[in-house]
């Protein structure tokens, strides 16, 4: 070979770690430089198709290096789908060193003596070339000419500008290519926001395991997952309650995070802390529209499927899923609510703030707008939970989650029942014959009854719980459908938000 | 840019299979039973062709299918068995 020109000397940050320099790369011997882009579909083929020839030039002592006119991680991101094994470096705008190099389009293998001279390049794909330059055996799959992209030092400044405008969005596109998302846009965890997260807090502390990946969750981790969801800082100590909850055993979080159900966790949070962290519990308490619902439940359910390995379609199994695996979090309107709430029924003082997570499938709304008596409007929140799991599935075994509306709850007050009276008539209100349950999926304790046997939907009315929540107009309560077969339990957790 | 990973990469990297047996007559099979309803008779049936090859089997039953194997189940299984056939849900 000739030398037929020296080679520009550079510094460019690499993959690897920290900055590499043309005359590391030719210390040892000759360096075939492959200037390529993200966005020119040639620079991919020529880099997957040289890639499974990279370890036989290094064996023959060539080293070889990916220049990308890309930010870094954008680099890395092609290089891992490109399965290229080379050195890889990100060259930033104004792209001076493909300037130097003289390019007019990518991709242009460069290769360079360990004298730093250039002794030849090839533009584009160019099978037959490259095989000339680098002596090695290249696929005869087509195509075996290509021809490429203009270089980006040859773009004007307002195309320049164009191009980084729409490099800003890549690192959003990264967490899609690592999979840290549940499918929606994530807030990457960058070192600093998972620092902001924690607050001072110690992240490697230990929460416990999770499974199905038997993964150990650390308060760094469960930071990265409301990073990730979106969380502000001032939400992480209930997301750090929730993720304790479902840690118990009682809760099974693992055979909930893998079953064919379609359950999820829900969230429900009381005490000050709900105004503190502007948490909704009124209008649209289980829809869309507040930050703090949205990205709290969604960080535990982060949680859950990318730490914990309950992955939908992989480790998680469930047929149909609900929309509630994406979040579901929401506060009691006590303000409204004429009943002690959930979190005192549960042994927690008033003035104390805590999480309770209950394992559950979607919310099924109940309307009723035209009760005369406490009874019926009991009877008609029963009825309909009556044929939540499946119709003739009696007594359910599980726990029925209802979220009152304030004008039924208003009602009952005014009618003068409490909550336990609401569980006690509801519980006594839903009941049939075993004979007329007997059919389709039913449970051993129907099929072994005789027909005039009366059967109730629930073991007993501590089985029924009850919170308070939504707009002051409307009549529509709800109740969530049980997740069973899991011997799992709610469990509530204090939030220590003061400390 | 550097990120704090919200996987426990230690537990994410794949356990590489273990060697397959090339014939199954002398082997040692475990049958782990999850308690998934009708579970058994499935097993019973993986039984009965597995001992038609020369194996050995036993049975190992777990506390609930929704949860974990308990550690001194998986221990009795890797200490007692070569091989083992785990029925997954219904």
């Amino acid at each position: 070979m000739t030398t037929v020109a020296g080679a520009p000397e550079f510094s460019l940050p690499s993959v690897g770690g920290g900055p590499v320099r043309l005359a590391d790369l030719c210390h040892d011997g000759p360096v075939l430089l492959l200037f390529v882009s993200e966005e020119c579909p040639t620079s991919v083929l020529t880099l997957r198709r040289l890639a499974p020839v990279v370890p036989q030039l290094a064996g023959a002592g060539m080293s070889v290096a990916a220049v990308f006119e890309d930010p870094l991680e954008v680099a890395a991101r092609v290089a891992r789908r490109t399965a290229f094994p080379g050195v890889v470096l990100s060259e930033p705008a104004p792209y001076e060193v493909s300037r130097a190099y003289s390019l007019e389009s990518l991709p242009t293998a460069v290769l360079i003596d360990r004298d730093a001279h250039e002794v030849g390049r090839v533009v584009g794909w160019d099978a037959a070339g490259l095989r000339a330059l680098l002596s090695v055996p290249l696929t005869d799959e087509p195509p075996l000419r290509k021809p490429g992209c203009a270089a980006k030092n040859t773009y004007d400044a307002e195309e320049l500008r164009l191009v980084d405008g729409a490099g800003g969005f890549d690192e959003l596109e990264e967490m899609f290519e690592r999979e840290w998302t549940d499918g929606l846009p994530v807030i990457p965890p960058t070192v600093e926001r998972v620092e902001a997260m924690l607050g001072g807090r110690d992240g490697s502390l230990l929460l416990g395991e999770m499974a199905p990946a038997m993964a150990r969750v650390t308060l760094e981790r469960v930071a990265a997952c409301a990073v990730l969801a979106g969380c502000r800082p001032e939400f992480f100590p209930v997301v750090v309650a929730a993720v304790e909850a479902v840690l118990e055993p009682a809760f099974n979080v693992g055979g909930q995070a893998v079953t064919t159900q379609p359950c999820g966790q829900v969230l429900v949070v009381n005490g000050p802390v709900r105004e503190a962290i502007g948490l909704n519990g009124s209008v649209g308490a289980l829809g869309p529209g507040w930050r703090a619902n949205m990205t709290i439940g969604r960080a535990l359910r982060l949680v859950v499927s990318l730490t914990g390995g309950g992955f939908p379609g992989r480790l998680d199994r469930s047929t149909l899923g609900n929309p509630g695996k994406v979040t579901m979090c929401f506060a009691e309107d006590e303000d409204v609510s004429p009943w002690e709430p959930l979190h005192c029924d549960r042994g927690f003082s008033a003035s104390s703030s805590v999480v309770t997570v209950v394992g559950a499938d979607a919310p099924l709304s109940i309307s009723d707008h035209r009760s005369t008596s406490p009874l019926e409007l009991a009877r008609v929140l029963g009825e309909a939970a009556a044929a939540t799991w499946s119709p003739n599935w009696w007594p359910l075994g599980g726990v029925s989650l209802f979220v009152i509306c304030p004008e039924h709850a208003r009602s009952f007050s005014e009618w003068g029942w409490s909550k336990d009276r609401v569980r006690e008539e509801m519980f006594s209100a839903v009941v049939r014959s075993a004979g007329s349950l007997r059919w389709g999926e039913t449970t051993p304790l129907v099929g072994g009854a005789s027909d005039d046997q009366m059967v109730r939907k629930w073991d007993s009315p501590e089985d029924i719980m009850i919170v308070v929540a939504g707009g002051e107009a409307g009549r529509y309560s709800a109740v969530f459908g049980p997740c069973l077969g899991m011997n799992t339990e709610p469990i509530s957790k204090e939030v220590q938000w003061n400390t | 840019m550097e990120y704090v990973s919200p996987f426990d990469e230690r537990r994410r990297a794949a356990e590489p299979l273990a060697p397959r047996p090339v014939d199954l007559s002398g082997t040692r099979v475990a049958l782990l039973d999850i308690t998934k309803r009708r579970g058994d008779e499935f097993l019973d049936r993986v039984e009965e062709l597995l001992q038609a090859r020369g194996a050995q089997t036993f049975r190992v039953v777990k506390e609930i299918f929704s949860k974990p194997a308990a550690p001194e189940i998986v221990r009795h299984i890797a200490n007692r068995g070569d091989l083992a056939v785990e029925g997954l849900a219904d």
